[in-house]
């Protein structure tokens, strides 16, 4: 994960030894939701969604200064910033978010999530797998799930990350890993993927090459199965063509092409042109698209850096990307996720010279959006000081599933790794059912 | 020696019995079983164990840094003051049974964390007598201190599915007391899907394989091995597998019990490409691959193992290996001397002439880690006067100085506990962040160990406080008092470019007593320094050391390291060294050395560190040792017995080639022949040569690839994924483009033999066809550059400008690619059309990029391709372009 350093700079190796850790990790009330769940089985509508956008704040920002303000907590818990109304009666979020306050109706804000994984590799793999992590095998990213279940146009990409991202395809193979885009748009501005930006060759002589190639690469024929690396690379020799012989992608990666009056909303920020791209890739058919928008691991100097730094970009592109979905008439065929790793200490850390907020698992907030969801709610609560959620919790592992059931996918599928295994998509999570009522 | 034979020597092992049981204290659930159990357990020993047992001290609970319910327990125990002062508020001495720490567990009152305990059970009796008694601390001056854990059986072996074992584990103290504990422990599997263990030691065989149990108590971390075997083949039915080295019969020993065959040993050809870019990043040449086949002696393996030792490709790759170990990351030395690349080339440098002369690895480490700025007796002025000399003659020469010491000066070691954290990763292959806020949960460190261990760097400088006055009277004398930081540093550049001494910070170790001074602020108690002069540190999990009697105390980590029985140091380097040729590690991932995380072969690991050792730290030795064994030499192609194994070296594993050798290789196919040799002997312009983290002409497709960041102690910052840009990158990319078109390239090589009026007016040397190359490679580069600008410095005006500039070559480009396209009918088929022998450059092509001879039909299918293509220069093109393509070139097998 080389997309923004973390104050621990663990990456996602150190999983392999978090076995240990997950003892403890099932409480009662999980149990008891998942046997309430179960009894449920088989009236779950599942959704109609048809691609989804998936932004990871990694470093794992503050649900208090931004979602899940406590105005009333006292001093040492509330932070500087003071909660302004939404569009929405009786939903508030902070000061700094105004663009977001005014289109809340089309979000939910999911809150009181929580796990308890505090370094920030490990929760990663938590939130992007939608399962806690174990030593002995890699889950696959939610992304990597999703286009092994949904077919995406043979011109396109299945699965972009902008401009890169921890995601991987675990132990369904890299195969299922993203295409990293590297770089970052600017609205107004031409875009392009190296490799897939015309280079000159036409399109017979890609096929005439690939013809060439079909004969000559035949070393391992047969045995690719032996080797998650070959069978990869195949896959990848297939979607490579497609890509760089039609103009799709091109077209689609190109947020130059866009209007003024449209794209001007966005902003002149990466994470704003990030907010298009994804726009316009699941409106060409790409299936999974993943922003990574780093820096939010605020030990120190959180508030400062939150509203000069963080918060504004985040606002506006964001905003952008919820009234855009809906002007297109994609927010029902796109179900949009926002999330970090985890949340930040609700007490405020003493740390020279300007304190911040630390590491936080119990209690977090996560974002969701489209395909079904009904925005303009709050899931989900957290206690007093935002310190623990106030009722049942809600896991990682239900906001992934419930993404899941939105693009119409039984969460409760099993896969086999590569030993025969089986692994069911999200193994200790159910929908949850209020961000669809 | 066979495999076979050794199978019998283990079985007597197994067989023998549990000697110790005779003065064992038998487990706590059978002591406290009565309900009249009138024993007083301790609470270092029992309650401890036990609030770890029942899961309070987890992170989901107490364990938490902000506790649960206003109670917090150390994560994983082991502060057992702060433990003990949480728990006593919960007790009620005079009505024991009233204790919140009674109720809460056993639901009498309400438990966020549910029910952990039922009242009258063993647990909760121990917990109430120890109330009854006053609940008395741990007291470390009385009572007794851990000294092991002995655990039976000492290795598992299953057959079947669902068979079971159950595991005894006996913990002894130093006052000679033995006590079974098994009901006490923690206890994990490393696979769950080859066994499981549940929480009382019960271990249940699942599907086959090999993996570990590992038992947790107080500070002892005991793996235990397990191991279903793959197929029947185990025993007297193993077939015979030729062992010609120690590793052979290490590896086989551990193979035969699993019942898993090796493949084959790999062919000549395979052989030569796997150990020449194992070893130096570089494809053998068109000759070699012929030679090598040709050649009848039956030595040659091993012959061309010690050529490839010998030449600059293995110095340059260790080399940036080792750079990649020690995080030699130009981002974090800007500023600090001289030029922003000026450390980070000195540094590769210097590793990189000792790993040349192949100098001794732990004399390598030395230099590093006891590393001052000045030699032994060099004065200020000497030692800034000696770094103008060579930053403005030969910078080589600073491969000549005693140590390197730029692995201190990094801004992101500037703390002592990111020194510690540092110095661990790089030397001995431990994390030990975890411990530096609580106990370290798969290992046996403890934040007391990592504080004291982190006291060894406590000392350690870079600064220009060394010597405060000759620095200033320097500034002085250059005139440039009171300008700002950037101008000042320019000016000194330019004098230092001229050969003048200029200031510079240096690496130091500062002196005890100033340190102290430093550390306590407070005026008053100055009288007090000199009573605490003893200073003391402990090496990890090892004894304590008087750091008041050594000048510096990185020489006494040095000095530990180098010991024989160091459990890190050479392990560390040894693992290093097989992942590179192994896919994995003994132990993986491979900068990964913890209790909990044991090698998957450790007589394997042990033996080569052993040997590495006796050998003097001889890196050579090690490589050779290593592609000179049968294991190395392995085919790819799994049978049905090692399908499925990663981690027991039964086969060569295809992986792609590292970032740096995967750019170099790339443009090594493609170039001409003279240049092509010229590659294996010389490393200008080689990925694997960069001495810098900074990319140039290669930044996109080394950031593609993989290269390593080098920013947070991790071997993973390289990364060895493959991906659809990867790709994409080979198929379709200007680079590609640019270096099959190339004037010094094999297709303009063999145009221009076989017809030098074709080659002249051949499409690709057109000067539109160039002007358009070079605008293209100069938009890509400057696209790159603007990329890595914005993640850095959003705020950067600049960004706005280049933009400009940018879009602005994009509108000329395309203009060219319409006037360059191809209005123009195909070359018809003129008269001059070459005659060419198309099997004879097919044969070529394939030694150049995939090291060996064509089979026939593929000699066929290719020749019939190039025969028919319009013109031979495109023909030959797309040949080499195919080729590039196949997996098996990007691939190592």
């Amino acid at each position: 994960m080389r997309t923004s350093r973390t104050c621990d700079g663990v990456t996602r190796r150190d999983v392999v030894k978090v076995g240990v850790l997950g003892a403890t990790g099932l409480t009662l009330s999980n149990m008891l939701r998942l046997e309430s769940a179960a009894s449920e089985q088989g009236q779950a509508i599942l959704g109609q969604a048809k691609s989804a956008i998936f932004i990871n704040l990694t470093g794992g920002p503050t649900h208090l200064d931004t979602f899940d303000p406590k105005p009333n907590a006292p001093d040492e818990y509330r932070g500087e910033f003071a909660p302004i109304a939404t569009n929405v009666p009786g939903m508030e979020i902070s000061e700094h978010l105004p663009k977001l306050a005014g289109c809340a109706d089309k979000f939910a804000i999911v809150r009181g999530v929580s796990h308890t994984l505090a370094a920030h590799a490990l929760g990663q793999e938590y939130v992007v797998s939608g399962n806690r992590p174990i030593p002995s095998l890699q889950f696959p990213s939610i992304g990597s799930v999703v286009c092994r279940e949904l077919e995406a146009p043979k011109d396109l990409p299945p699965f972009v990350a902008v401009p890169r991202t921890n995601m991987a395809g675990g132990f369904l193979g890299v195969k299922y890993n993203p295409l990293n885009t590297v770089s970052s748009p600017t609205v107004g501005r031409s875009f392009a993927v190296r490799g897939i930006s015309s280079s000159g060759n036409t399109v017979d002589d890609a096929r005439r090459r690939a013809q060439l190639l079909g004969n000559l690469d035949v070393a391992f024929q047969g045995k690719e199965s032996s080797s998650q690396l070959l069978e990869g690379l195949d896959k990848f020799g297939e979607q490579a063509y497609n890509l760089v012989t039609s103009d799709t992608a091109r077209s689609a990666f190109d947020i130059g092409q866009e209007s003024p009056a449209f794209s001007q909303a966005f902003g002149s920020t990466a994470f704003g042109g990030s907010c298009l791209l994804a726009l316009r890739l699941v409106e060409a058919g790409t299936r999974f698209v993943t922003l990574t928008y780093g820096g939010w691991d605020t030990h120190n100097d959180n508030w400062n850096r939150l509203k000069t730094r963080l918060l504004p970009p985040f606002d506006e592109g964001l905003a952008a990307l919820f009234n855009g979905l809906a002007e297109r008439g994609l927010l029902d065929s796109t179900v949009v996720m926002v999330t970090g790793e985890f949340g930040r200490t609700p007490k405020i850390n003493s740390r020279p010279p300007s304190p911040g907020r630390d590491h936080y698992p119990r209690c977090m907030f996560m974002l969701m959006a489209g395909g079904g969801i009904r925005g303009g709610q709050v899931v989900g609560e957290s206690d007093d000081k935002a310190t623990a959620p106030k009722n049942d919790a809600i896991t990682p592992d239900d906001v992934a599933a419930s993404l899941y059931r939105a693009l119409g996918i039984d969460h409760t599928r099993e896969y086999q790794t590569s030993s025969g295994r089986p692994i069911m998509i999200v193994r200790g999570g159910n929908p949850v059912s209020q961000l669809f009522s | 020696m066979t495999a076979r034979r050794s199978l019998f020597s283990l079985a007597a092992i197994l067989s023998a019995s549990w000697a110790l049981a005779a003065d064992v204290i038998p487990d706590a659930s059978q002591r406290f079983a009565k309900e009249d159990a009138a024993e007083v357990p301790e609470f270092r020993r029992h309650i401890v164990p036990l609030l770890g047992k029942l899961g309070c001290n987890g992170r989901a609970c107490h364990g938490s840094f902000q506790g649960q319910g206003g109670f917090r327990l150390s994560l994983f125990g082991y502060d057992f003051k702060m433990d003990h002062e949480g728990l006593k508020e919960r007790l009620d001495v005079d009505a024991p049974a009233d204790s919140y720490a009674l109720q809460k567990p056993t639901l009498i009152e309400p438990h966020e964390g549910g029910k952990r305990l039922d009242v009258g059970s063993w647990e909760y009796r121990m917990l109430l007598n120890w109330i009854k008694d006053g609940a008395k601390p741990y007291d470390a001056a009385t009572h007794a201190d851990f000294v092991q854990l002995h655990v039976e059986p000492q290795e598992i072996q299953f057959r079947n599915k669902g068979e079971s074992a159950q595991l005894n584990v006996v913990v002894e103290w130093t006052d000679g007391t033995r006590e079974d504990v098994t009901k006490l422990c923690r206890f994990q599997s490393n696979n769950e899907q080859v066994a499981t263990i549940d929480r009382n030691g019960l271990v249940v065989s699942n599907d086959v394989g090999d993996t570990h149990v590992v038992v947790f108590f107080d500070n002892g971390v005991m793996p235990i091995p397990v191991l279903r075997p793959v197929t029947d083949l185990i025993g007297p039915k193993y077939p015979q597998v030729a062992t010609p080295t120690k590793i052979d019969e290490l590896v086989a020993h551990k193979l035969s019990k699993l019942g898993i065959v090796p493949s084959g040993i790999c062919g000549d050809a395979e052989f030569l490409r796997r150990v020449s870019l194992d070893i130096t990043g570089t494809l053998p040449t068109e000759s070699e691959v012929r030679e090598f086949i040709a050649d009848g002696s039956p030595d040659k393996r091993s012959q061309k193992i010690d050529e490839l030792l010998e030449r600059p490709g293995y110095a340059a790759w260790w080399t940036t290996k080792l750079c990649d170990f020690t995080g030699n990351n130009d981002n974090v030395m800007n500023n600090i001397f001289f030029e922003r690349d000026t450390p980070a080339k000195y540094w590769y440098n210097w590793i990189h002439a000792r790993v040349a002369n192949n100098t001794p690895y732990d004399k390598l480490v030395e230099g590093i880690v006891v590393a001052n700025s000045r030699e032994e007796g060099e004065s200020f002025r000497d030692f800034t006067q000696a770094m103008a000399t060579i930053y403005s003659g030969d910078q080589q020469q600073f491969a000549e100085r005693s140590s390197m010491p730029f692995f201190w000066a990094r801004q992101n070691v500037r703390q002592p506990t990111e020194k510690a954290l540092a110095f661990a990763y790089s030397f001995m292959g431990v994390r030990i962040q975890c411990a530096e806020c609580h106990k370290h949960p798969f290992d046996q460190w403890t934040q007391e160990d990592y504080n004291e261990f982190t006291k060894f760097f406590t000392r350690v400088q870079f600064s220009n406080r060394r010597d405060l006055d000759a620095y200033n009277a320097l500034v002085k004398e250059l005139g440039v008092e009171g300008r700002n930081g950037n101008d000042q540093r320019n000016q000194f550049n330019r004098l230092a470019r001229e050969g003048k001494a200029v200031p510079l910070s240096e690496v130091f170790v500062a002196p005890l007593s100033s340190n102290n001074r430093r550390q306590t602020p407070n005026r008053n108690n100055r009288n007090n320094n000199n009573r605490t002069s003893i200073v003391t540190a402990k090496l990890l999990g090892d004894e304590v050391v008087n750091l008041s009697e050594v000048p510096d105390p990185r020489s006494a980590l040095m000095d530990w390291l180098r010991e024989q029985d160091n459990p890190y140091f050479a392990k560390a380097f040894v693992n290093r060294v097989w992942a590179n040729y192994f896919n994995v590690g003994i132990v993986e991932p491979p900068d990964d050395l913890n209790l909990a995380n044991p090698p998957s072969n450790a007589a394997l690991l042990d033996w080569l560190a052993e040997e590495f050792i006796a050998r003097g730290f001889d890196m050579k030795w090690l490589h050779r040792e290593i592609c000179n064994s049968a294991a190395y030499q392995r085919g790819w192609d799994p049978n049905e017995t090692n399908r499925l194994d990663e981690r027991n070296f039964s086969r060569a594993v295809p992986r792609r080639l590292p970032a740096e050798v995967a750019v170099d290789v790339l443009a090594q196919a493609t170039l001409s022949d003279a240049k092509n040799a010229e590659m294996v002997h010389k490393l200008d312009g080689r990925a694997i040569a960069r001495t810098t983290l900074r990319g140039g002409n290669n930044a996109f497709a080394l950031d593609v690839f993989g290269t390593s960041t080098r920013e947070s102690n991790c071997d993973c910052d390289r990364s060895m994924e493959a991906s659809l840009l990867q790709t994409i990158y080979i198929r379709n990319d200007a680079d590609l483009d640019r270096l099959l078109s190339s004037r010094d390239g094999w297709v303009q090589q063999i145009v221009a033999e076989l017809n030098p009026r074709a080659a002249v007016r051949d499409d690709d040397n057109s000067r539109g066809s160039r002007e358009l190359r070079e605008l293209v490679r100069q938009y890509d580069l400057q696209e790159t550059r603007l990329a890595e600008l914005k993640q850095r410095q959003p705020d950067n005006p600049r960004i706005k400008q280049l933009e400009e500039r940018q879009d602005q070559m994009k509108k000329q480009i395309d203009r060219l690619r319409k006037a360059n396209a191809p209005n123009d009918p195909p070359a018809t088929e003129t008269a001059d059309k070459p005659k060419f022998d198309a099997e004879n450059l097919v044969t070529r092509a394939y030694l150049r990029t995939l090291s060996r001879y064509p089979n026939s039909e593929e000699l066929t299918s290719a020749s019939t391709f190039l025969n028919e293509s319009k013109d031979l220069g495109t023909g030959l093109k797309d040949l080499m372009w195919a080729l590039l393509n196949t997996k098996e070139f990007i691939v190592n097998h």
